[in-house]
């Protein structure tokens, strides 16, 4: 085998592509030749560093840059284009404006006594509304008007002060045996006096509801009389 | 292979996604094969646009029967910077050395990075250079066979030649690389160690 010969067979007999008969020929004359052998070692190193060579990366803008190049800009997926959609309504103040909208949205429908699932052609007139809301307005007033004067304070105060102007009646009764004060006036801090004792009687509901213990003084017509302590 | 053909087949019924898809898995693959060609990142990113704009264009051209999309791919790159090298011939006689030039002296030192990176970084760059002094032939034969692992058939298929014009081709490219490369002096290493048993 010539040099020439070797030469043109080095690459096949470095990747084993070469026949049995053939490679025991090359393997004899690179045994007796030096130059062939360095020939062979540096064709094996040039192989070497072509498979151990690092692939280098694109850069990163290079697959939008073609994309936009071959079908322009890319359209957005239907979840991308619904994000965009709702993305300002995600905001805090728009969601509190919205909710807002239907809160009063509902008052209105509620205080317009329409039934939503029921829309009726009279519902859609304003004069309709008007007058559903005034009348739900004053059966609102009414039932709160109701719900006070059942409470049981209520009830207690009233009662005391039924109870209190039927007394007057009777001292008035009583009044003309011990005969009238002096000056025939009738001084309402004057102990015995109709308005003394409503006073009196009024004071005591409070006192009781407050559950604190009456503190007569000079000018409050306390259970004990006036000008007389608790104390004593 | 059969993955690609589906991908194909949803890109001729206009799925952008599919072509993207496509796009993604071979982009690097022809960037790397336009750098080898060029010696540029810039240019073999423009490089790879073109291609892939030309094969957008041509998609309905291809014939599955005539052998696999990568196959056919790498013949438009080919065919694509055969082309590039001939419209260039010109300014890269001139530019040539002036590049390498500005390639030796922009090297940082060996302070700054690990050793191992270094030589990494300047294996790379000798290698690119040896490449760079090839012709095209014998260039992107070595290129496609020993930086693309493509073999001889696919090769041969690529450049529109008989497979012994190819391993011609890509042994005579080796040798050559191996005469560039000792040249610059950077063999020593590779090739002692390659000659050892």
């Amino acid at each position: 085998m010539t040099h020439l010969e070797l030469e043109n067979l080095a690459s096949e007999y470095l990747e084993g592509l070469l026949e049995p008969a053939r490679k025991a020929d090359v393997e004899a004359h690179l045994s007796e030749c030096g130059t062939c052998r360095e020939l062979v070692a540096e064709l094996r190193g040039v192989m070497e560093l072509c498979r151990t060579a690092e692939e280098l990366e694109p850069a990163p803008w290079l697959v939008p840059k073609i994309l936009l190049a071959t079908v322009g800009a890319r359209k957005p997926t239907l979840r991308e284009q619904l994000a965009a959609l709702f993305r300002p309504a995600v905001q805090p103040r728009v969601a509190y404006a919205v909710a807002m909208a239907v809160f009063s949205f509902s008052i209105i429908i509620n205080a317009a006594g329409i039934n939503l699932r029921n829309v009726r052609l009279g519902d859609l007139n304003p004069r309709t509304w008007v007058y559903r809301a005034n009348l739900a307005g004053h059966q609102l007033y009414a039932r709160a008007e109701k719900f006070y004067y059942d409470l049981r304070v209520v009830y207690e105060i009233e009662s005391r002060f039924r109870r209190l102007g039927s007394q007057p009646s009777q001292q008035e009764k009583e009044a003309p045996k011990q005969g009238p004060p002096a000056g025939g006036s009738s001084d309402t801090k004057q102990p015995g006096s109709p308005q003394w004792a409503a006073n009196r009687g009024l004071y005591l509901a409070a006192c009781s509801l407050a559950g604190t213990v009456p503190t007569p003084s000079a000018n409050n017509p306390g259970p004990l009389g006036a000008g007389r302590s608790s104390s004593q | 292979m059969e993955q690609d053909l589906e991908l194909l087949k949803r890109c001729l019924t206009g799925d952008n996604s599919a072509w993207e898809t496509l796009l993604r898995a071979y982009t690097r693959k022809l960037y790397n094969l336009c750098y080898r060609f060029t010696g540029r990142t810039d240019e073999a990113e423009d490089l790879t646009q073109e291609i892939f704009v030309k094969v957008y264009q041509t998609l309905r051209t291809f014939d599955a029967a005539q052998g696999a999309f990568s196959t056919w791919l790498n013949r438009v790159a080919r065919n694509h910077l055969v082309d590039h090298y001939r419209r260039t011939r010109k300014d890269r006689v001139t530019s040539s050395l002036e590049d390498e030039l500005e390639t030796l002296e922009e090297k940082p030192s060996v302070g700054t990075e690990a050793v191992g990176q270094v030589e990494s970084r300047e294996r790379k760059e000798v290698l690119q250079q040896g490449l760079n002094r090839l012709s095209p032939d014998l260039r992107e034969a070595v290129v496609l066979r020993d930086l693309h692992d493509l073999d001889y058939q696919e090769i041969a298929q690529v450049l529109g030649v008989p497979q012994g014009t190819v391993k011609s081709r890509i042994n005579r490219g080796r040798l050559e690389l191996a005469r560039v490369l000792k040249r610059m002096d950077v063999m020593r290493g590779p090739a002692k160690a390659g000659s050892e048993p």
